[in-house]
């Protein structure tokens, strides 16, 4: 393998891996805005997400897997999103 | 017989992607532990709002932020290890496999430090009811006042999910110094790479958890 070929396979990691940087310097400085408690949740939460999706798509090479990967993994992420909405369909009228 | 004419290669057949299918399946019920905790949180933060809030203010933001540029570098330089080996640099890959374990062990010290903090402030192990453990707790000065159930509930997801975590980074890095050992013996190498592949899946699910506690208990205070 040569120099250049070994170079550009670092490239991709370190350019992720500075999004990642900025995205947490990002959301820590938009916290302190005042957004509301609902704001601050959304905007904390989606940067968050698309955290999480870098990783796990650039770190955990799920760009380079087959289709099932992808499927498994968006299959385990929507069962714990009905859990989430499961759950708060019954404790949000709770008490009303 | 027909199987007589197969080559022997094809009985000792190692299936490098079911193996790696199998190791998410596991990671999904990674995912589904520490899930279940981010319910419990959503569901106490949203009857104690204000509790969770003031209790949140207790935790040092600078610290957490470090503590996450820290676990990143540290899915960084795992990337990069793995990518050393596929090249067949497997000395690159041990040196970036100790920055990795570095990284991590220096993620464990600063929230050993921040736990100290927390510990001397008396917030481990309270309760409502008053039962309380650690030093200066109102169980052993009973003069000393009790939490609020908003900010007790606070702490004790605060322990108990970031002691979990520091949990998997302890087992996250006992793997990667076997994986150290196993490449300077050769056993991991260019053609055979899928342990530490595994273990860079595992420390970036790792990661991932982490991107969602921080933002949790160190920033919407």
């Amino acid at each position: 393998m040569t120099t250049q070929e070994q170079s550009q396979s670092a490239r991709t990691p370190i350019i992720v891996f500075s999004a990642l940087i900025f995205l947490t310097i990002t959301t820590v400085l938009l916290s302190g805005l005042d957004v509301g408690d609902t704001g601050a949740i959304i905007v904390a939460m989606s940067i968050a997400t698309i955290k999480a999706l870098l990783v796990l798509t650039f770190f955990m090479h799920l760009n380079h897997e087959p289709l099932i990967f992808k499927l498994f993994v968006a299959l385990a992420f929507v069962t714990l999103l009905t859990l989430f909405l499961l759950t708060f369909s019954d404790y949000s009228f709770r008490g009303m | 017989m027909s199987e007589q004419a197969l080559p022997i290669e094809a009985f000792h057949h190692h299936d490098e992607e079911g193996t790696r299918l199998g190791f998410w399946l596991f990671l999904f019920t990674e995912l589904l532990l520490f899930g279940a905790f981010f319910i419990i949180y959503s569901v106490y933060r949203s009857s104690y709002l204000g509790d969770f809030k003031l209790a949140a203010e207790s935790l040092n933001t600078t610290i957490g932020t470090v503590n996450t540029i820290i676990l990143l570098s540290s899915s960084l330089t795992m990337v990069l290890s793995l990518d050393a080996i596929k090249r067949g640099a497997s000395g690159l890959s041990k040196t970036f496999l100790l920055f990795t374990i570095a990284l991590g062990t220096a993620f464990l010290v600063i929230k050993g430090f921040e736990w100290a903090a927390k510990f001397d402030h008396h917030l481990f192990l309270q309760t409502s009811n008053g039962i309380a453990a650690g030093k200066g707790s109102p169980l052993l000065n009973p003069g000393a006042e009790m939490l609020p159930p908003g900010q007790v509930l606070f702490f004790g997801l605060y322990f108990i999910m970031t002691g979990i975590h520091a949990l998997h980074i302890i087992i996250g890095a006992v793997w990667m110094l076997i994986v150290y050992a196993w490449t300077a013996r050769g056993s991991i190498n260019k053609d055979n790479y899928g342990v530490l592949e595994r273990c860079g899946l595992y420390w970036h699910l790792v990661d991932v958890i982490w991107i969602f506690l921080f933002p949790l208990y160190y920033l919407v205070a």
